[in-house]
Order: structure tokens, then sequence, then C-alpha cells
């Protein structure tokens, strides 16, 4: 009986990892319709600067948000302004294809980089555990649950305290109406995609400690947030939270009665099963 | 006397695609006054304000405000020079709290300075948004929501406030209150150019009035002159009635 | 002018593709052979993708599920005694049986939904075949990795022939689509999916038949593919870079047009052959194109031959 209790708390735990990489998607798409295809990418972007970082400077993954948070921010206002706001100009499919572009290019470089094999952030904590009564759990599993509650409350905090985290919601809402109260939507969409970025860089860092990864891990990413996204429906933070929980125990439970080396599958076929009943979420609008 | 005219449009000639919504038309917005647009549905003012605010731009023709050229400019920019717009619709952010709503409208950095005194000047003119200032935008009746649109617009100390379809499905009981409103925001000096379907009703209020057909000035003058004219009495009142 | 480029091309091309088809009698190198056998495989894939994205509006990310599980269906038919090419068809039908059967699923979906839910098709289904290993005999490393079996009396020249009349043929194929009914309801869609609708075209049905036909060909171009490589695995099979090849070929040469696919494969073939020294670089630089023609010139290659000649047309 207490078999099950591990899973489960293991589940919830890992549901804020999925949130946290689940958020920036949520963002991307609330603010400008973008569902964007190479976040799974700009996630695994963000656990190979962490080993970069680790491996060249000798700095602790967490530490070396210091780094990684303007870095990606930085870049996700270049691509927004130079790319994607041009991209919105053409086509309504344009943006989709470029942002596939974007997925392969950064695929592409992190292999030349960092070659195809898989690699894991390790740090001094990466085996430490922690006990809940007599059930032992992995410490990083417990910062993941932390850091997704951390950065969902600066996110909620920032959106509804600042002048700019007003506009972006406002911009979310009526595109025309904010532009009217004198909001700059360009900058603004500049701003989103930026934090968006980052955030992936953030997700990035603990999933890295979390599992290992390869240039090639952005489609599972993508599709972790993605179905979190459509599971708590889009544009709501306590849904994408938990949506979050909700993925993270399909993988674990499905881990524990199928065997850990078909989990991805199940959490696959549960999010193409909810995205051909309920579109919109299941609890959506 | 130039420095009496606060917005002087001259020839601009607006398209919606390959459609042409606005054809060599001129107008001036002195300084203080209520000015009115008046006209059919598709006579051209809604793409008049949204052309002013900078959402569509002319083709040909020049926009002066306060001595610069407006003609080129983004929204965002033309809300720091001190025009605000009170869309047709109000379109407020549903999802926002009242408070949320009105903060955003002193987004621009002209008018984030003075956000409390603004923010005491809209409660003090509609109480009402005060007792809700918590509550969600999407929950106030249409009035409210009128009344929450201006006092948005407020926000951003605006010089001249451009209010679209103002009473477009309220009760004449809070249209009532919002003229009232408006008079005493023109009285601090703030230039009102309004939009209103109860052409009657608006040359009560204004001062002066612009009447469009199919995207051109028709007719302009104070109010009374324009009551006096036939063409009005017939195409707006029917009888030969008029209150002024 | 322009209707007159558009209803001649197609002889011309023919005698192209025919001179190209004739090139290992002439004894070409086996590279030339190669890169040509690649033409003509890409050519029906990417036609089949712009008819999807171009003239359906249905932007597809699961075409390595149709070419993957037909190469899966010929290679596995060849252990339990099926011919390779009765695998062929076998596999198609499968690829257009999967499309069926997920058809219900990702219609209900539009746009950035409908490409979210094909993405994961593919990867769902690798991760299907790294679990499952049909038969025995599978190659060593990770899951159900397969020679195809049985095809050494099977000539090279046969298979590039297969491959030239599939590419062709697809060319064709489109013609008599976009001249047919369906092409008629397709051109209804695409103006107005509303409309079509209320003046009777069933859009769900309009859609159907072109994603079956779709999975089909790419299918039978898949299954060839992995006829001439002579093994099948999942992990280069149900691969994102399928994905990128056909829309890359529909996006250079131009999408919505009849020719864009013909010019852009073979620029992405010349592509192939131009980077094959520097493999790892060639996806980097092929997503650097593919955003750069979509911001430049959304319409390809084809958008700025047509902007000439009309420029042209308006001087004379």
């Amino acid at each position: 009986m207490n078999d099950i209790i591990t899973p489960i708390i293991m589940g919830i735990m890992l549901g804020g990892l999925y949130a946290l990489i689940a958020l920036g998607l949520s963002l991307l798409f609330g603010v400008m319709r973008l569902i964007n295809l190479a976040h799974g990418d700009f996630v695994v972007l963000g656990s190979y600067l962490a080993y970069g970082i680790a491996t060249y400077l000798g700095l602790d993954p967490i530490l070396s948000l210091i780094i990684i948070v303007p870095v990606m921010f930085g870049l996700g206002f270049l691509i927004q302004k130079y790319i994607m706001s041009r991209a919105f100009a053409v086509s309504s499919d344009t943006p989709l294809i470029i942002a596939f572009g974007i997925s392969l290019i950064i695929q592409n470089a992190n292999q030349i980089a960092w070659t195809p094999l898989s690699r894991g952030l390790n740090t001094g904590y990466s085996h430490a555990s922690f006990f809940l009564g007599s059930l032992q759990f992995p410490v990083i599993y417990l910062l993941d649950l932390i850091a997704g509650i951390v950065v969902m409350l600066l996110l909620r905090e920032f959106l509804t305290r600042t002048y700019l985290g007003r506009a972006i919601t406002a911009a979310s809402q009526d595109k025309r109406a904010a532009e009217l109260m004198g909001i700059n939507a360009k900058r603004v969409y500049g701003y989103a995609f930026a934090i968006a970025m980052a955030f992936a860089g953030i997700g990035g860092v603990f999933l890295g400690m979390t599992f290992p990864f390869t240039p090639t891990s952005g489609i599972s990413f993508l599709t972790i947030a993605f179905g979190t996204v459509i599971i708590g429906g889009l544009g709501s933070m306590w849904g994408t939270f938990l949506g979050g929980i909700i993925l993270g125990l399909v993988q674990t439970l499905g881990g524990y009665f199928f065997g850990p080396a078909s989990q991805m599958l199940i959490v696959y076929v549960i999010v193409l099963v909810i995205l051909a009943i309920r579109p919109q979420g299941l609890f959506g609008r | 006397m130039t420095d009496q005219v606060l917005l002087k449009i001259s020839n601009i000639e607006v398209f919606h695609g390959t459609f042409q919504a606005l054809w060599n038309l001129s107008l001036e917005v002195r300084r203080g006054e209520m000015l009115a647009l008046i006209g059919a549905n598709t006579s051209g003012k809604t793409t008049l304000m949204d052309t002013v605010s900078g959402l569509l731009h002319p083709a040909k023709g020049i926009m002066e405000f306060n001595g610069y050229d407006i003609t080129c400019l983004d929204p965002y920019q033309i809300v720091e020079l001190g025009i605000t717009q009170v869309p047709e619709g109000r379109r407020i952010f549903p999802e926002m709290t009242v408070f949320d709503n009105l903060m955003i409208g002193s987004y621009c950095s002209c008018a984030r300075k003075n956000r409390i005194l603004n923010l005491g000047r809209v409660y003090e003119l509609f109480p009402r948004l005060k007792e809700r200032k918590k509550q969600v935008a999407k929950t106030l009746s249409g009035g409210e929501q009128q009344m929450l649109a201006i006092g948005r617009g407020l926000m951003a100390d605006p010089k001249l406030m451009l209010i679209d379809e103002m009473s477009l499905g309220l009760a004449p009981i809070v249209i009532d209150e919002i003229f009232k409103a408006l008079k005493k925001i023109q009285e601090r000096g703030i230039t009102i150019l309004f939009v209103e379907q109860n052409v009657k009703r608006t040359l009560e209020e204004a001062d002066r009035a612009y009447i469009l057909e199919n995207g051109r000035v028709a007719l302009s003058g104070t109010s009374a002159e324009l009551c006096e004219k036939d063409q009005v009495k017939k195409a707006y009142f029917g009888i030969d009635e008029c209150a002024i | 002018m322009i209707s007159k480029i558009k209803n001649d091309f197609l002889i011309p091309a023919t005698l192209v593709f025919i001179i190209l088809a004739l090139l290992p009698l002439i004894g070409a190198p086996r590279s030339w052979v190669l890169y040509v056998f690649l033409f003509f495989i890409y050519l029906a894939m990417a036609n089949m993708w712009n008819l999807l994205a171009g003239y359906s509006g249905l932007i597809s990310l699961c075409q390595p599920a149709f070419l993957g599980l037909a190469g899966y269906t010929m290679a596995i038919g060849t252990w339990v005694g099926v011919p390779w090419w009765i695998g062929i068809i076998g596999g198609a039908i499968i690829a257009a049986l999967f499309a069926l059967l997920i058809s219900g699923a990702v219609f209900r979906l539009s746009g950035i939904y409908f490409a979210i839910g094909t993405l994961v098709v593919p990867e769902a289904i690798r991760m299907v075949f790294y679990l499952w290993k049909p038969v025995g005999g599978a190659m060593h490393g990770a899951g159900a990795g397969y020679m195809i079996k049985g095809i050494e009396g099977v000539s090279q020249h046969a298979i590039f022939w297969l491959a030239a009349v599939v590419g062709i043929g697809s060319v064709y194929l489109m013609r008599f689509i976009i001249k047919s009914k369906l092409g008629l309801g397709l051109a209804s869609i695409r103006d107005n999916q509303r409309t079509a609708a209320s003046i009777g075209v069933n859009v769900f049905r309009v859609k159907l038949y072109t994603f079956l036909i779709s999975a089909f060909v790419t299918g039978v171009a898949g299954a060839i593919y992995y006829l001439n490589q002579g093994y099948i695995e999942p992990s280069a099979t149900f691969n994102v870079r399928w994905t990128m090849v056909m829309l890359l070929a529909t996006v250079i040469g131009g999408i919505r047009t009849e020719q864009g696919p013909i010019i852009g494969t073979i620029i992405v073939v010349i592509l192939y052959f131009a980077l094959a020294r520097y493999a790892g670089y060639s996806f980097l630089i092929q997503g650097i194109i593919l955003i750069v023609i979509m911001l430049l010139s959304p319409q390809g290659i084809m958008g700025i031959i047509k902007r000439l000649f009309s420029r042209k047309g308006v001087k004379n």
C-alpha cells in the first residue's frame, strides 16, 4: 500500500516542474495567441547553458541562473523583435513554420556544441534524499516543486503589481484597447517573449537536474508543457499548476504500473486523448 | 488665433484596405470645447477617431495637435502627447479589477507621476467606481463600465478626450449622469470630442458639431446654428422642433 | 502570361524527369544516382505536404508517422514472408488507415492545435517501436531495428525507377487532384471555410480525402526509401527531420503552387549535396534558410517569379 504513495508524492512534486516549463508557453499563448513550437528547445537550451556553465565555470546549476535568465531574456527579446514580429505580419501560419525552423536551429546548435550524447546536471545534492515518514524522496524533486511555486508567485505579483505586468495582461485581453491606453504593443510582446524564454531557461535548469537530456529532447518537453497547458486550460495560472500535477502523476503512476520505459509514452497518449476530446482543456471555459 | 485650435485636421484621406472611408476631410477642435460628431453608421466617425488615435494612418493630409505633427505617430506616442480615446463598446479589460483598469489608464510615462491625483479625481467624479474598485470589471453594469472606460481615459491625463458611441445601450438616466460628468471634465479644461447617436441630445449638450456623410464633412457649426438648418431638422428630427 | 507557364510546365518537367530517370543506364556515378533517387522520394513527400498545408490548410507535422509505418510494414513483412512489393502497397494502406484512425481526433483541432497534435503522433509511435519488437531477428541497438530481408536479388536500378515513377506520378497526381471535384472543394474551402460548408461542400470529407491520399503516397515513398536503405530503425524514421525536408522544399519553391515543390526539392537536394561535408551544420543552415525565406518571400521562388512576370506585364 505504501508503494503507491511514493509515486503519488513524486508525481505532485514533478508537477511543480511541469508547471514551470509550461508557464512560458501559456504566457505567450495568452498574450499573442502563439503556441511556440520551439518552447521545448528553449527549455533544452537552458539545460545546456547550465551544463556549459557548470563544465567551464564550475558554477552550481541553480547559481548559474544568474547568467542564464538574463541571456535567455535578451535572446527572447531579440527573437520577437527581429523575427516573430515580422512573421505575424506575413500570415497566420508563418509564426508556426518559423518556430519550427527555430526549433531545428537550436537542436542542431546544441548537437554541434555538446554532441548528441545524453547529459545531466550533476551536483552535490543530485543523489541526496529526504524522508517523509518512512518514505524516501530525492531532494531534487522537492526543489522542482519549490521552484515551480516560487516562479508562479513571482509571475503573479509581476502581472498584477507592475505597470509592465499590467500592460501584458491588458494586451492579452484586448490588444486594441491596450494600444489606446498608450501601451506599445510591440514592446510588450517583446517583453512577453523575453519573459517566456527566461522561464524556459529556469525550467531547463531544474529539468536538467531531474532528468537526462539530449539535443532532441525538446519535443518531449514541448509535449509535456503543452499537455500541462491544455489540461489546465490556456491562460489560467492555477489551472497550469493543476495540469502540471496531473501530468506528473500520469508519468509517475504510469511508470509504477507499466514500467519506467513506457512512462513517457503514456504521457503522450494522455495528451493526445485530451487534445482529441477536449482541446479547450479539462478546466478551460 | 491658431492658439485656440488644439487639433487641426487638414484634408486627410483614410482607407480600409481598398475602401476609402474618409475623403479630403478637414476639421478643427478648439481648446476647451465640447465638440460632437454626428452621422450615420458608415459615415466615418469611428474611422476619424481611430485615425486621430493613430490606429489608422491617413494616406494623404496632415493632423496637428498642440503644435505637433501627429500624422504618422503610433497610438502610444499619441497618448503620450495627450490624446486619449474611450472606444466604442467601452472595451474595458474584462478580467482585470476596476482598480487595475484605472491604473492601466496611467500607463504612459506622462501620466504615471500624477496617477494618485488623477485617481482621486476619477473617484470623485464617479464615486461608484471607488466602491467597486476591487471588483472584476466584467461584473459591472453597462453604465458603470462606461464610467470605468471614461475614468480609465482620464487617468492618462489627457488634453483631448475622444469618446466614441458613448451612450450605446445605456438607460436614459445613466446617460444624464454621464453627460453631467462630461461637463465637469470640460470644466477642468479637458477638451472633448464625442460621437453620440441621439442627435437632439447631442446638440443640446455640445458647443459645436460636425455632421459627416459618407466620409465627408456635410455641415458644421455651433449647435444653435445647426439646429436652425432645414437639412438637420429634416434628416435628424423629422419634425420642425429644436430644443434650443 | 502566368497562366501559360502554369499550363506548360508539366511537359518540359516530365522530359527532364525522364532524362534524370535514365541516369543509371548511362553509367552516372553512384552518388549522383543516389541524389536523384532522393530527389524523387522527397518530391513525392513535398507534394503531399503541399497538398495538406498549401491546399487544405492542414499544417501536418505527422508525415514521419506515415512514411515510418509504411516502411515498418514493408520491413516486417519481409520477415514473415511477404514479398517487398506487396509490403510497399500494404505499408501505404496501413499508413492511410492510420491517417483515418487519427483523423477523427486531429480534425477537431484547428490551426496550431492541429500542428501540435500531429507533432506528438510520430513521437508516440517512435516510443512504441522502442518498446515493441513485432517479430524476431531485430538488429542490435535500441528498439525495433530491422534489416529488409530477402532483397538481395532486387536491383538498385529497379528501386531507383520505382522512386522515379512515384516522384513523377506525384506531380501528375497533384494536377489531377487540383483539376478534380476534390480540388474544387479545396479551393472553395481555402477561400472561405464557412461559405464552402454553406454551399454544400463537405469540409470534413474533403480534408479527410486529402489527408488519406497524402498518407498513402507518403507511405509509398517512405517504403521505397527504406527498401533502398536496406534497414529501418525507429529514431531516424519517426524523426522531425523528415518534416523539415518536406517543409523546406515546399516553402523554398512556393507553398500552394504546383511547381513550388519541384523547384524546392531540386534546391533541397543540391543543398544536401553541397552541405554533405558539413553534415552537422546541415539542419542549422536549413533552419536559417527556412526562416529567411518565410520572412522575405513567403510565397517562395514561385512568388518571386510571379512578381517578376506581373511587373513585366504592367510595363508592357
